[in-house]
């Protein structure tokens, strides 16, 4: 009995700092915090275009990079095809490369052939809603496709087979079996991706740049307040986005907890 | 009805065929095999499941080697039975109806008949079938692949994961579908027991290649080759040769005891066979028994060595007087327990001649080792 407490103290004591730590992160924007100020910061123009621009772009980026990843998920995980092993490994490139080489990378593919004739039918990056877009969709795919990778396999193909010899087409098996056996998974992703979209910077800030009002979303927004050292703007900033990513993470819980 | 022909295909290391099958309209055959022998490749090569390298598939005389798997009009209920766990028991029912476009008021009827069929009336108002027990799984996974009314149904060892009593009550219920219901089934199972129990015909499928197809009595009492006979648990297999073939082409065999068994065609004098004969079929008489003239043929003097206790039946390995040689012989426990044999009793055995059966041997190993080595 004592070597079980030692055990599950020596378990339990890194989860209490690590708790502690996080706990330490949050609170201390209390001693920053003051309601009025909040208030009144939450009346300003360019918070309001900070929140409104992060939620559109992180809402764009997360639809396209889902409609993407769903079809390429299911390859992954259910096809064999030559080069499968390299475009695996190709996929995962933004989870180990830091987003500002990423943006770095997104930038000169503007300047290839297929960068070229984007330009030309119009679609520019510098200081736009596209190059937001762009830049998050780039660093979140991975997730999605990841995360719908792991869901797609954990379905029993037998389930997808038995489907096709009662009389379903591959595309009615995967809508009336495939998808809705893995639509916990597909709300999952959707919801990380999301939330990873809304607090992505890096990449962001190297594409599209910083203009308020144009390409500020909340995070370089609280980069922009912090180098003026505008405390009470960055942290009103910084309570608007953690309380997006609780509530985000409470959602997730909540799915997983149901699966 | 369907018919296989030539057909191979490969997953990984593992190679199956070139395979030939035929199934009759209305019928049953089962394939049987170890596992790791191919069952479950072969269906899915025939369902459209998996691409066959070679060989075509012919259902009524259509080929449908390569078109897609929900145009076979094939059922198949797999081992796993694969039940959708997002939908109630009656949406897993009629799932098949829905797809293939039936009319209401037929996939009504077939859901009726199939519920007096397979006793569902009271499941099909269940919303969840994760919480089915494993005989109830299955019956609704067989009224799901029977209520498109499909003409050939294939399983894939359905019966795995149940009890005994489940399991036979299941196996006389797909026996009703098949006579009732004129449906065809290929089945592939491990389970010996099963296999000679259902199938009208039965294929040995070892190593990806059907190594005998015939009747039950055929595959059972018959073996055609050595792997056959080992795979089906024969015991008593006698390494021997042709010292005569007699005028009603049975052969005179020898080697430290003599035998006279069933002849087979191409038999040679001087040429080495496996004789055998399954334990159930040797019969036991007590030494100073007066016998009649039918069993003096191959009769032997023995000795009990040891006596194992199975479920139904004891297995006694006796041992011949005259050459050593071991046997083993199966006893139902009721004529066990008449009979009263013990460890050291004398008695006589009688291979009667027409439970014998002979196979050419063309390798040198060792039968009989090989053969006991499978008990013991």
């Amino acid at each position: 009995m004592p070597r079980d407490t030692a055990f599950k103290l020596t378990m339990l004591l890194p989860l209490v700092v690590l708790t502690a730590y996080f706990l330490l992160l949050v609170c201390s924007q209390s001693a920053f915090f003051s309601l009025p100020e909040f208030i009144r910061q939450l009346g300003h123009a360019n918070i309001h275009s900070a929140i409104t621009l992060s939620l559109i772009a992180a809402t764009a980026s997360t639809l396209i990079a889902i409609i993407l990843a769903i079809p390429s998920a299911y390859a992954l995980a259910r096809f064999d095809f030559p080069g499968k092993r390299l475009v695996d490994t190709l996929i995962d490139l933004p989870m180990v490369l830091t987003p500002i080489a990423l943006g770095t990378l997104i930038l000169m593919s503007w300047n290839t052939a297929v960068g070229r004739v984007l330009s030309d039918f119009g679609l520019t990056l510098p200081f736009t809603l596209a190059g937001v877009i762009l830049a998050q969709f780039t660093v979140v795919v991975t997730i999605s496709v990841r995360m719908l990778k792991t869901s797609f396999e954990q379905i029993d193909l037998r389930q997808e087979q038995v489907a096709r010899l009662l009389g379903c087409t591959a595309f009615g098996s995967f809508r009336h079996i495939t998808l809705p056996l893995a639509r916990r998974g597909i709300l999952a992703a959707i919801i990380l991706t999301w939330a990873r979209a809304i607090g992505e910077f890096g990449a962001t800030v190297m594409v599209a740049g910083t203009a308020k009002g144009q390409t500020a979303t909340l995070p370089s927004s609280i980069y922009l307040a912090m180098s003026v050292a505008d405390l009470p703007r960055a942290v009103t900033l910084v309570v608007i986005l953690i309380s997006l990513s609780l509530l985000v993470l409470f959602g997730v819980r909540k799915i997983l907890e149901k699966t | 009805m369907i018919r296989i022909e030539q057909l191979s295909t490969s997953r990984g290391d593992f190679l199956l065929g070139p395979i030939d099958l035929d199934l009759c309209k209305s019928s049953y055959l089962t394939v049987l095999g170890p596992s790791g022998s191919g069952k479950t490749v072969l269906l899915e090569t025939c369902m459209g499941l998996l691409p066959p390298e070679t060989g075509r598939v012919w259902f009524d005389e259509v080929d449908i080697t390569n078109i897609a798997p929900e145009q076979r009009l094939i059922s198949y209920l797999p081992q796993d039975l694969a039940l959708f766990p997002h939908l109630d028991v009656k949406t897993n029912i009629l799932f098949g109806a829905r797809h293939r476009k039936l009319d209401q008021t037929l996939s009504e009827k077939r859901l009726n008949d199939l519920l007096d069929l397979l006793d569902l009336h009271n499941l099909i108002d269940r919303h969840d079938v994760t919480t089915l027990s494993g005989g109830e799984k299955q019956r609704v996974a067989l009224a799901r692949a029977l209520l498109p009314g499909p003409r050939l149904l294939f399983l894939d060892e359905p019966f795995s994961a149940l009890d005994a009593t489940i399991k036979r009550q299941l196996q006389l219920k797909l026996r009703e579908v098949n006579q009732q219901m004129g449906v065809s089934i290929l089945h592939v199972t491990h389970d010996q027991e099963e296999a000679f129990m259902l199938g009208e015909q039965v294929a040995i499928m070892i190593d990806g290649r059907v190594r005998q197809i015939g009747t039950r009595d055929q595959i059972y009492y018959q073996p055609k080759t050595l792997e056959v006979a080992r795979f089906l648990r024969n015991q008593n297999i006698f390494d021997m040769t042709i010292e005569e073939v007699l005028p009603d082409d049975s052969l005179r065999l020898s080697s430290d005891i003599s035998l006279t068994a069933p002849g087979f065609a191409g038999a040679v004098v001087g040429a080495r066979i496996a004789a055998g004969i399954r334990s159930e079929e040797i019969v036991i008489i007590r030494p100073n028994k007066p016998i009649g003239p039918e069993l003096h043929e191959n009769l032997f003097h023995a000795t009990v060595d040891d006596i194992l206790a199975f479920g139904g039946c004891h297995t006694l390995c006796i041992r011949l007087n005259e050459n050593n040689m071991n046997l083993d012989v199966e006893l139902p426990n009721c004529a066990m327990r008449d009979l009263g044999y013990e460890i050291g009793d004398a008695l006589q055995v009688c291979l009667r001649k027409r439970s014998l059966w002979t196979i050419p041997v063309e390798d040198s190993s060792n039968l009989l080792e090989e053969s006991h080595d499978l008990l013991r």
